[in-house]
């Protein structure tokens, strides 16, 4: 048998057993890889993944809740960026709340540099941030005779609306203050509030390798070195017996 | 081994995500923007999103408004218009001057996302000058995309768009 027989038949042999051995490493990686690619169409990145052995995977320490504000029949308790407004979770990158007040017409939670408003069924009213705020860091939130209080370094003022603000008097304002969780409470709500990872991110983890740690990468690295020895030896063996006819 | 790299990966995936969300590059400061436009900066009005405008502005940016209240700031036929709308994955803030029923003029405030900052140069940004709405809330321009920035380009036409739309709106 001449050498080039010899070496045809090789390429033949370990081409079909590369293909073989990495089919299922190359449909995901082709699958994760067409989906990547229309990821913000499909909202990938807008949707997570929560799940106590996926947070202890990406080394993600879940932060325990440890109080709630409550105001009226609302209640609020924030963990992980994560907010349980009455019993609904909103947001993954949520800012840690101040306080909670409910208004005739609104609830409204506090950050240090934002408000939240929401009306009785939950649903956003408005966002309102610095330029929106008669200052910032807001310390804390609260009312009085109807009216939204918010306490600055640079004073406090009142509102009705949200919309524009006066100074406040310092009298008679009922502040939003935090209440202590059980321990029990604590449990339900850490499982309500994990940390997620996106699924966009989780994907791009799995699709490059990097879910699997260290040495992920390296392995996806071999396997485009299969695909390289692959797509060489395909079109060798593709191109070298039409060669030959030719030659004939 | 394999715990220190996932941890790292855990805390650079956090750390870039905070950092970008967090701070973005502010450009102009929203307040700034509104006093530019009007000398100083005029009480805010109020639109409020009935479910009929909650549905047009979901047909025009493709998934339903974030808030039921849009803020805005108006004097005769002119009016500043400071939306938020997602990039890749961050709010990109853009202010919109709109006069007449046209946009007047365009700038991004405050970009959050590590790619597509081209949105903001002034050669992307003069596409829209005197923009207005053609049928089905349209531009009545094709805007010309940035290699790169393709999702950040789709979002400023969106927010060109539910500015437009909003300014109608807001005259009844």
């Amino acid at each position: 048998m001449s050498p080039k027989l010899l070496l045809l038949l090789f390429l033949r042999r370990w081409h079909a057993r590369i293909g073989f051995a990495a089919v299922v490493f190359f449909l995901f990686l082709a699958v994760t890889g067409v989906v990547l690619n229309h990821a913000t169409e499909l909202g990938l990145d807008t949707k997570y993944v929560h799940a106590a052995w996926l947070a202890r995977w990406y080394g993600l320490a879940p932060e325990f809740p440890r109080h709630a504000f409550r105001s009226g029949g609302h209640d609020l308790i924030a963990a992980n960026g994560r907010w349980l407004l009455d019993g609904r979770t909103s947001g993954e990158k949520f800012p840690a709340p101040v306080g909670l007040v409910e208004l005739p017409d609104m609830v409204v939670v506090a950050s240090s540099a934002s408000l939240y408003i929401y009306g009785k069924d939950g649903a956003l009213i408005d966002r309102l941030e610095k330029g929106a705020l008669p200052a910032t860091p807001v310390q804390a939130i609260g009312s009085g005779a109807q009216q939204l209080v918010l306490r600055t370094a640079s004073g406090t003022f009142e509102t009705a609306d949200a919309l524009s603000w006066r100074p406040a008097p310092r009298d008679a304002i009922a502040w939003s203050a935090p209440a202590e969780l059980s321990a029990a409470e604590r449990e339900r709500y850490a499982q309500l509030l994990e940390p997620g990872v996106s699924v966009q991110q989780l994907l791009l983890d799995l699709h490059s390798g990097r879910f699997a740690g260290r040495y992920g990468p390296l392995a996806v690295d071999l396997l485009a070195v299969f695909l390289a020895v692959l797509s060489l030896s395909g079109a060798w063996l593709f191109l070298k017996p039409r060669h030959r006819r030719e030659r004939r | 081994m394999i715990r220190a790299a996932r941890r790292s990966l855990a805390v650079l995936m956090l750390a870039l995500g905070a950092a970008a969300a967090a701070y973005g590059q502010v450009y102009q400061e929203p307040d700034d923007f509104i006093a530019e436009a009007f000398g100083s900066k005029p009480a805010p009005k109020v639109l409020w999103l009935t479910k009929d405008i909650q549905a047009q502005a979901a047909a025009i940016l493709g998934h339903p408004p974030a808030q039921l209240r849009q803020r805005y700031w108006s004097e005769g036929a002119k009016s500043v218009w400071i939306l938020e709308e997602t990039g890749k994955e961050e709010l990109i803030t853009a202010g919109f001057v709109v006069a007449d029923g046209r946009i007047d003029h365009v700038r991004v405030l405050v970009y959050r996302e590590s790619r597509g900052q081209e949105v903001r140069h002034s050669s992307f940004l003069k596409q829209f000058k005197n923009a207005k709405l053609a049928q089905g809330n349209r531009l009545d321009r094709d805007i010309d995309g940035i290699v790169g920035a393709t999702l950040s380009v789709g979002a400023m036409e969106r927010m060109a768009r539910l500015a437009l739309f909003f300014d109608r709106t807001s005259r009844g």
